[in-house]
C-alpha cells in the first residue's frame, strides 16, 4: 500500500466507516506557515517542524555518544575482556549516564512536545524565539557537560553525590540543560494555551497530547528539583558556599534523577498510543481511564523516587514504607492500566479488521514487519515483563536490602529506559523521518530487522545484569576480581557466565543501535524525498 | 487490505465509542500471564531474602 494515506485498516463494513469524520476546526497558522501531511492528513506547523527536526537530530547525536560509551562499559564489565582502565571506566560511566538518560531523551521529548501541541491540536508553535532560546541553552549545556567529563574534570558519575566534586562547568552545563528544557516545556504549555484560546480543536485534547501534557508537568517538577540541587552544588564547586548536606543532596537529587525517568515513561506511553494509532488504526480503549492513569503519574511519581533511598540512613523506615509501598503502587497502577489499554486497543482495532481467530489471531496478524509497530510492541513487552516486574519487586523495602547497589538495579532500569523508552522512540523515528523530514528510509529490510536486534540485545544484557546482581555482583564497579588485593575475593562461576551474557547482549544492542543511527542518518541526509506524496508504507 | 482512513480522522474521532470497543480477550490473557510472572518473581525474592536473613 503506497498510495494516498497510511492503511490504518478498518474492516469493510466497519461501523465507523459510515460515520462522517468530525469537522476540522480552523487552525491559527499564519499564511504560508502550514502544510498538510500527505500521509496522515495532520496539519504540520512549519516552525514546529523546524524545531522537531533540530531536536531529533541532536538527540540522535547524543544517542550515538551514549551508545559508544555503552559498548565500552559492557566490554569492561565483562571480566574476560575488561577493556577500560579504572579511571576511564568511571569517566565513561558518567558520560554514558548523562547522554543516554538525560540528553538523548530530553531532546527527543521536546520534539514530541512540539509535535503533540501543534500537529495534533492544529495550532502554530507559540514562539519561535523561545524555541531557539531553549534549544540553544540545552545544546550549549549538554556540550559543556560532555567536554568537561572527557577532560577528566568530572568523574563523579551521573548522581554526582557530594562530597564528590566536579568542575563548575559540569554543574553549570546541567543547569543550562535544565533551564533550556524548561524553556521548551513552557513553549509547549503556551502552545496548548493559544490552541485553546483560538479554538483550533474541539472537545478535549487528543489522548497523545494529554499524555504529553502530563509529561510536561512532571518535567517541570523534575527540573525544579534539578535547579534546587544543582545551583548550591554549582556554588560549592566555585567555593562560594559550604558543601551541601550529603543526605539532603541525595533526597533532592532523586527528585530530579528518578522523576526524569518518569518523564520518559509518560512520554513513552504517549508514543505507544500514537504508534498504536498510526500502525494499526487503534483508538484508546477508554478515554477517562487512560487519562486518569496519566493523572496518577503526575500525583504519585515524585513520591515513588523514595525507592532509591531504601537503604539510606538519612531517612526513617516509615517515610520509606509510605512512599514506596503506597505512593509508588499508585504510580505502578497507572503503568498497569496503560499496559492493558494499549495492547487492548490494538486488539480491538485488529479484530475490527477481521482478525478474530482465537485469542491471539490479532497478535499473529499484527504488522510485525513494520518497524514502528515491532519497536512499539517489543518496547511494551520489555517494559512490562522485565522492567515493571523487577521494578516493583526491587522497590519493596525488605527485598531491596538484598539487591541494593548490585547489578540487579541497572538490569531493571535498562529494561525500562532502553528496552522501553529508547526502543519506543526508535519506533517513532521510523515515522518522524518520512513524515517530518519527508525522506524515505533506504535498506528497508534492515530497518524491519533493527528493532528485533536491539530488543534481543537489551533483553540479554538486562537479564545478564539482573542474574549477575543476584550473585551479589555490585553495580558501578570497575574490577569485581579486586586484582592485586591482599585478600582474594571471587564470585560464583555463574556470575561470570551472567557477566558474559551482559557483554554479549550489550554488543548485540550496540549493533542494533548503530544500525538504527546509520539508517536514520542515511535517510535524513540521503533518503529519497517524498514531498507531495504519501510516505511509502512500512 | 481494507480501504484507508487518514490518521488525522482517527485522532479527531477518538472519543466516539463504537460497538466492540472493549472486546479484548487476548490482552486479558496476556495480562494474566504478566500477573503470574510477577507473582513467581516476587515470591522468589521473598524466599531469597528469607534464605539470607533468617528469623528465629
Amino acid at each position: 500500500m503506497t498510495t494516498g494515506t497510511i492503511d490504518i485498516g478498518l474492516a469493510p463494513g466497519d461501523a465507523s466507516r459510515g460515520a462522517a469524520a468530525p469537522q476540522k476546526p480552523a487552525g491559527n497558522h499564519p499564511a504560508g506557515a502550514l502544510r498538510t501531511c500527505d500521509t496522515t492528513g495532520l496539519p504540520v506547523c512549519l516552525v514546529a517542524q523546524q524545531f522537531i527536526k533540530l531536536h531529533a537530530v541532536v538527540a540522535v547525536v547524543f544517542l550515538l555518544v551514549g551508545g559508544i560509551a555503552a559498548i565500552l562499559l559492557a566490554l569492561t564489565r565483562w571480566p574476560a575482556v575488561h577493556l577500560l582502565p579504572a579511571e576511564w571506566y568511571y569517566r565513561i560511566l558518567t558520560l554514558h549516564g548523562l547522554n543516554m538518560l538525560i540528553f538523548w531523551i530530553l531532546f527527543f521529548e521536546v520534539a514530541i512536545l512540539y509535535f503533540a501541541s501543534t500537529s495534533l491540536l492544529n495550532s502554530r508553535l507559540a514562539s519561535k524565539g523561545v524555541a531557539w532560546a531553549g534549544f540553544a541553552l540545552m545544546l550549549v549545556g549538554a556540550l559543556m557537560v560532555d567536554v568537561t567529563i572527557l577532560q577528566g574534570k568530572a568523574d563523579v558519575l551521573m548522581t554526582s553525590y557530594v562530597p564528590l566534586r566536579g568542575d563548575p562547568l559540569f554543574y553549570l552545563g546541567i543547569i543550562l540543560v535544565a533551564v533550556g528544557t524548561l524553556t521548551g516545556v513552557f513553549n509547549f504549555f503556551a502552545t496548548l494555551w493559544i490552541a485553546k484560546r483560538d479554538r483550533t480543536y474541539e472537545g478535549s485534547m487528543p489522548l497523545v497530547t494529554f499524555g504529553a501534557l502530563a509529561a510536561g508537568i512532571i518535567a517541570t517538577v523534575t527540573l525544579l528539583h534539578g535547579a534546587i540541587v544543582a545551583i548550591p552544588t554549582f556554588l560549592w564547586s566555585l567555593d562560594l558556599m559550604h558543601q551541601p548536606d550529603a543526605a539532603w543532596y541525595r533526597l533532592v537529587w532523586w527528585g530530579l534523577g528518578h522523576q526524569s525517568q518518569q518523564v520518559n515513561v509518560t512520554a513513552m506511553v504517549s508514543v505507544w498510543y500514537f504508534l498504536a494509532t498510526i500502525t494499526t488504526g487503534a483508538k484508546p480503549l477508554n478515554q477517562a481511564v487512560c487519562r486518569g492513569a496519566f493523572v496518577l503519574y503526575i500525583l504519585f511519581i515524585n513520591l515513588a523516587s523514595a525507592h532509591h533511598l531504601l537503604v539510606d540512613p538519612g531517612v526513617n523506615a516509615g517515610w520509606k514504607i509510605w512512599n514506596t509501598s503506597y505512593a509508588m503502587y499508585l504510580a505502578v497502577l497507572a503503568s498497569m492500566i496503560h499496559g492493558f489499554t494499549v495492547p487492548a486497543s490494538v486488539e480491538v482495532a485488529m479484530r475490527k479488521k477481521g482478525f478474530t481467530k482465537g485469542l491471539f489471531g490479532w497478535l499473529a496478524a499484527a504488522p510485525w514487519k513494520n518497524p514502528g509497530f515491532s519497536a512499539f510492541f517489543l518496547s511494551l513487552a520489555i517494559f512490562g515483563f522485565i522492567g515493571g516486574i523487577t521494578g516493583v519487586t526491587l522497590g519493596t523495602e525488605q527485598i531491596n536490602i538484598i539487591a541494593h547497589n548490585t547489578l540487579r538495579i541497572p538490569g531493571h532500569f535498562h529494561a525500562t529506559v532502553v528496552g522501553g523508552t529508547t526502543l519506543a522512540f526508535m519506533g517513532l523515528t521510523y515515522y518522524v523521518v518520512p513524515l517530518i523530514f519527508q525522506r524515505e528510509y533506504r535498506a528497508r529490510a534492515v530497518a524491519r530487522l533493527q528493532p528485533y536486534i536491539f530488543a534481543a540485545g537489551i533483553v540479554l544484557m538486562s537479564m545478564g545484569m539482573s542474574f549477575a546482581g543476584s550473585y551479589g555482583v555490585p553495580r558501578r564497579h570497575w574490577d569485581i576480581e579486586f586484582t592485586g588485593a591482599q585478600f582474594s575475593h571471587g564470585f560464583d562461576p555463574g556470575a561470570h557466565v551472567m557477566l558474559g551474557l551482559l557483554g554479549l547482549g550489550g554488543t548485540l544492542a550496540f549493533v542494533g543501535l548503530l544500525t538504527f543511527i546509520l539508517l536514520t542518518v542515511t535517510a535524513v541526509f540521503f533518503g529519497p524525498s517524498n514531498k507531495g506524496r504519501a510516505m511509502t508504507a512500512w | 487490505m481494507s480501504p484507508e482512513k487518514p490518521v488525522a480522522d482517527v485522532i479527531r474521532s477518538e472519543h466516539a465509542r463504537e460497538e466492540g470497543d472493549h472486546h479484548a480477550p487476548g490482552t486479558f490473557v496476556l495480562v494474566l500471564v504478566l500477573l503470574f510472572t510477577f507473582a513467581v518473581y516476587y515470591f522468589a525474592n521473598w524466599k531469597a531474602l528469607a534464605d539470607v536473613w533468617q528469623v528465629r
